[in-house]
């Protein structure tokens, strides 16, 4: 403060330094005026910023008045009912310090009324509440701020077309997909959750893309396509991404805390579960231009997604009481204007490769459940089943679309006894049904592979025919693989029997997977190859909670969070074989999330036709390993080489030292050399130690 | 080879040791009796009995004639290694932590712990006469120590300095002649347990509860090497043949939730000395290591446990087989 009294003075004081400055010559009070042509640089900005805030301004005294249009125009005998009426409206928002209602010559009011809040927050309140309000059949209020009026007049009479926005160049957002090795990207959120990294993984190193801490404050997300990766804030939602991760699109919406991409990326669904009011609590953004298309009120999110997505970003949809909800883009409105009616609607999802979905309907009395599956738009139902006895289900569908499932939980027989005209309901256990739907042939002909035992986990293989099911008691715990096949039902393929885990994790490509036995089973992991049923490899990871395969199905990583125990964190990389490949033990390591990957641009065709010829390719791979492996261990030798010659330097003179010490070392210890063990020879006592060798008892007398 | 288990100590280990020659083997424990073993076949030769109190350390001096010990009960004592008769006693004002005879055993050195209002001391005492009046002589020296406590100690060479390992995490070297602090580091983030030399006392390695064991040089407290591990280090020693440190510790007993010995990691780790290259574990304890210790030939270790077992392993043929390549 004391700096800021002098700057404001000092001008006023100029006049009168040159005196001050003789009269302090005589006595020893410090000088505290300014130098002769001394310019004060420093504005009252800089210095009262604080108090500038509160400095009146203009429009400040307009703040509180409003213009009521549209009121009746009334002559003087009328005017007082007129003002009663206004005055009854429009008191209640507040106290109102000054009215004016203009007339013409002949004292009829001209229809508009000018009203002035003594608290300008009250005007915002009225001109909130009754703009648009409709008096009686005639008169509309529209009703606005008096400040408002540069505002409108300032708008030009004539449209003119809006300027482009420059175009701005992100630079190649698929850059990572360039790597000549194919190898992956992964994100690491560590440190506790503090920090960011992303990595490139690479044999025999990984190495940091970029590492950023406080990047988030929850946790991160990439795109379904890897395009970009989503961090949460108190604000809002920030995507990145290109070589650098600059910034790339921000959307803003504050206590934000779950997101969900579209299939294809164009869209961004927002959920934030408290907001300044109950709208807007979920938000549909366009990811390239930021703009918000759509928000929705929904009350208590139970399941996330709110809004499931077609495969072409073409649709979306969400369940509601009885209803199904489609709507369509880029209108965003309901598709047909109209929601689909169904009864008991239980769950619904999309195919992920064609605009079908699967809804489940569950039994009613005596109305059995229904599997159905509707084409969108159309919604023509294109296949339905009838299932009974119906717990619950569960819709599954493979990645390619090729077929789905649904397992159906099923109580046995009801046993229906009339007792005291009263039903009594026993259920004698449970079983599992696996109806399989097979999408690509003529009218979808459904299978079904009944199980007795408690299901565990389901999986089908990603790309290829295949599926397996962890089932069996907690002590008996099985795993068995069917194959579908055109025109005939799943047959099974290979049961393991007695395993320890409780995952299924399919390599993204198909034909591996790994078995792992996660958080309670100790971290148990089995890698199969599912071509010839062969365990390729077992191993363990002790306490993982998690595991996640990179998406060209190389690598598999284990990890241990600290989300979920704090000690052990870390991540293990693994070949898809299942050779451990590289233990990171990270201290508050959380979480490894792969980037993924766009589907492949060659057609089915060229990918069949490069297996086909994979002995063609694998030398030259084979030797591009041997080299790196080679390479590797040849580093590591002279790095060892080097830590060694160093030490080896700095022995030396350790040494040195120690020899010369040892006269000092023989007086201390009255001359006798104790150097080296066997040294003092003169001092050694022999003794006998004995050795139990055997035990044997013999029995004397019975 | 299948180790000697030494089940001599109802309570947990502390500390163990060697003599000089390494025909002995002495332990102490929270119980109140400090015991010593041949070496070579585990057979237990007697005990020291006299404390009432948690037997925090021990040394003996290179003729292994003395054997001393620090406890909870205050006292710090001094004892006849061939008969087990108490022969000095010195009365502290607070718990013993720490204790180390000099290079020539003319002297010793020992601490005590920061407790009701006394501060932590190092203390330095004349031990070549020891009798009844042992007791009431003065310390040539009494160093107190504001800060943090002293945790571990070791003479440095040729009786000219005295090594502290502390609380926090710091390692102080002190002149004997002045009392003066002539040197700090600070490596570890967390209390230094254990301080071991290697055979010609020019470095030392200390273990830490910040998970990771160093090598220091022992005149200027250079910081040479980290051997990093994911739990609490207890105790670390040098080889004193080979270029090999061996590491005790885990999960602190009362940290540990699920008591699985998988969790707490309990074993004995071997590392390189040169490389920091970890290329070796030893399981057995089922509670962490507090004390490790190379037998002075390099042909065998010890470690004593929480689970108050004290293990002698000797090495097989393929320990001294294997090589790392460079």
């Amino acid at each position: 403060m004391g700096k800021k009294k002098e700057g404001d003075k000092s001008p006023r004081n100029f006049e009168n330094n040159r005196f001050n400055r003789s009269e302090s010559y005589g006595d020893d009070e410090p000088n505290f005026s300014d130098e002769e042509n001394f310019e004060d640089t420093i504005t009252d900005e800089e210095l009262l910023a604080e108090f500038l805030i509160h400095r009146p301004r203009e429009e400040d005294s307009y703040e509180g008045i409003i213009v009521v249009d549209g009121a009746p125009q009334v002559g003087p005998e009328r005017l007082e009912k007129l003002k009663g009426v206004i005055k009854k409206m429009y008191g209640k928002f507040g106290t109102i310090i000054n009215e004016f209602y203009p007339t013409d010559e002949k004292n009829v009011t001209k229809g508009f009324i000018f009203l002035e809040y003594k608290n300008p927050s009250d005007a915002v309140d009225a001109v909130n509440a009754t703009n648009n309000y409709k008096l009686d059949k005639q008169h509309t209020f529209l009703v606005n701020h008096y400040s408002d009026f540069e505002k409108y007049s300032n708008i030009p009479d004539e449209w003119t077309v809006p300027e482009p926005q420059e175009y701005k160049d992100q630079g190649n957002l698929h850059y990572y997909l360039l790597d000549p090795d194919a190898y992956d990207q992964y994100c690491l959120i560590c440190s506790g959750g503090s920090t960011v990294q992303i990595w490139q993984n690479a044999a025999p190193e990984p190495t940091v893309v970029e590492e950023r801490p406080n990047w988030t404050e929850t946790y991160v997300r990439w795109s379904p396509l890897g395009t970009y990766m989503a961090t949460f804030h108190a604000r809002g939602v920030a995507l990145w991404g290109g070589p650098k991760f600059k910034q790339i699109m921000r959307f803003s919406h504050t206590g934000v805390q779950l997101i969900d991409f579209s299939p294809c990326e164009r869209y961004l669904v927002t959920y934030s579960p408290d907001g300044p009011s109950d709208q807007r609590r979920v938000i549909i953004w366009d990811v390239r231009t930021g703009a918000e298309k759509r928000s929705f009120s929904l009350d208590g999110v139970s399941l996330w997604p709110v809004f499931r997505w077609s495969p072409d970003d073409k649709f979306f949809a969400r369940i509601g009481q009885d209803v199904l909800s489609v709507y369509e883009t880029p209108s965003f409105g309901l598709l047909d204007k109209r929601s689909i009616k169904i009864p008991g609607i239980r769950d619904f999802a999309w195919s992920p490769t064609d605009n079908i979905l699967v809804y489940w309907v569950a039994e009613d009395k005596d109305v059995p459940a229904r599997v159905c599956l509707l084409e969108i738009p159309s919604r023509q139902e294109v296949r339905a089943n009838n299932l009974f006895n119906v717990a619950d289900c569960k819709i599954h569908w493979q990645k390619s679309g090729d077929y789905l499932c649904v397992k159906v939980d099923r109580y046995s027989k009801v046993k229906k006894e009339k007792n005291d005209a009263k039903y009594s309901v026993s259920f004698c256990g449970m079983y599992y049904n696996f109806e399989i739907f097979h999408m690509r042939e003529k009218l979808i002909p459904v299978d079904s592979v009944e199980i007795k035992e408690p299901i565990h986990a389901f999986a089908w293989e990603p790309v290829g025919s295949k599926f397996a099911i962890i089932h069996g008691d907690q002590h008996s715990i099985n795993v068995s693989f069917y194959g579908v096949k055109q025109g005939q039902p799943p047959s099974l393929l290979k049961k393991f029997e007695k395993r320890q885990c409780n995952h299924l994790f399919w390599s993204p490509t198909g034909q591996f997977i790994v078995l792992a036995g996660l958080r309670s089973m100790h971290g148990s992991l089995e890698f199969i190859d599912t071509n010839e049923f062969v365990v390729m490899n077992a191993g363990e990871h002790y306490t993982a909670s998690d595991v996640e395969w990179d998406p060209t199905g190389r690598y598999v990583v284990t990890g241990v969070s600290s989300w979920k125990q704090k000690v052990d964190n870390g991540f293990w990389l693994w070949s898809f074989q299942g050779k451990k490949l590289k233990k990171h033990n990270i201290d508050g390591f959380c979480q490894l999330m792969w980037r993924p990957r766009p589907p492949s641009l060659l057609s089915a065709k060229q990918q069949k036709e490069i297996k086909k010829n994979l002995k063609k390719y694998t030398p030259q791979f084979e030797s591009k390993d041997r080299m790196r492996s080679t390479r590797a261990s040849k580093e590591l030798i002279e790095k060892r080489c080097q830590l060694m010659k160093t030490f080896e330097e700095y022995r030396q003179k350790n040494i040195q030292a120690w020899n010369e010490a040892k006269t000092r070392r023989l007086e201390l210890r009255n001359n006798v050399d104790t150097d080296e063990l066997e040294s003092d020879t003169k001092n050694v006592e022999e003794e006998e130690i004995e050795f139990l060798v055997k035990e044997e008892h013999t029995v004397i007398e019975e | 080879m299948k180790p000697l288990m030494l089940h001599g100590h109802e309570r947990a280990i502390t500390q163990i040791k060697y003599n000089r020659e390494g025909d002995l083997l002495f332990s102490s424990a929270k119980d109140h009796s400090p015991n010593v073993w041949y070496s070579l076949n585990g057979e237990r030769l007697g005990t020291f009995n006299g404390h009432s109190g948690a037997v925090w350390t021990l040394d003996i001096d290179w003729q292994t004639r003395f054997f001393m010990s620090g406890a909870a009960d205050f006292t710090l004592r001094i004892w006849d290694c061939s008969t087990g008769t108490q022969l000095g006693n010195i009365v502290t004002r607070s718990s013993v932590r720490t204790c180390a005879f000099s290079y020539s055993g003319n002297m010793a050195v020992f601490t005590t712990d920061k407790a009701m209002g006394h501060p932590c001391e190092i203390f330095v005492v004349d031990t070549r006469n020891i009798d009844s009046s042992f007791s009431d002589n003065d310390p040539i020296m009494r160093i107190p120590i504001s800060d943090s406590k002293v945790t571990s100690i070791l003479w440095g060479a040729l009786d000219e300095t005295i090594l502290t390992g502390h609380e926090d995490g710091t390692v102080k070297i002190w002149d004997l002649q002045s009392g003066k602090e002539l040197a700090k580091a600070r490596e570890h983030t967390n209390s230094v347990n254990d301080m071991q030399m290697n055979k010609d006392q020019s470095m030392f390695i200390t273990a830490s509860k910040d998970n990771t064991a160093r090598l220091f040089d022992a005149n200027n407290l250079m910081a040479l090497k980290v051997y990093k591990t994911e739990r609490p280090v207890n105790s670390a020693a040098i080889s004193p043949i080979l270029d090999h440190v061996v590491l005790g510790g885990g999960q602190e007993a009362m940290d540990v939730t699920t008591t699985s010995t998988r969790i707490g990691k309990f074993d004995s780790r071997f590392f390189h000395l040169v490389f920091e290259e970890e290329f070796g574990r030893v399981k057995g304890h089922f509670g962490p290591i507090n004390s490790v210790a190379f037998h002075p030939d390099g042909k065998s270790y010890s470690s004593g446990g929480e689970d108050g077992y004290v293990r002698v392993h000797t090495f097989d043929q393929s320990y001294y087989e294997f090589n790392f390549d460079y």
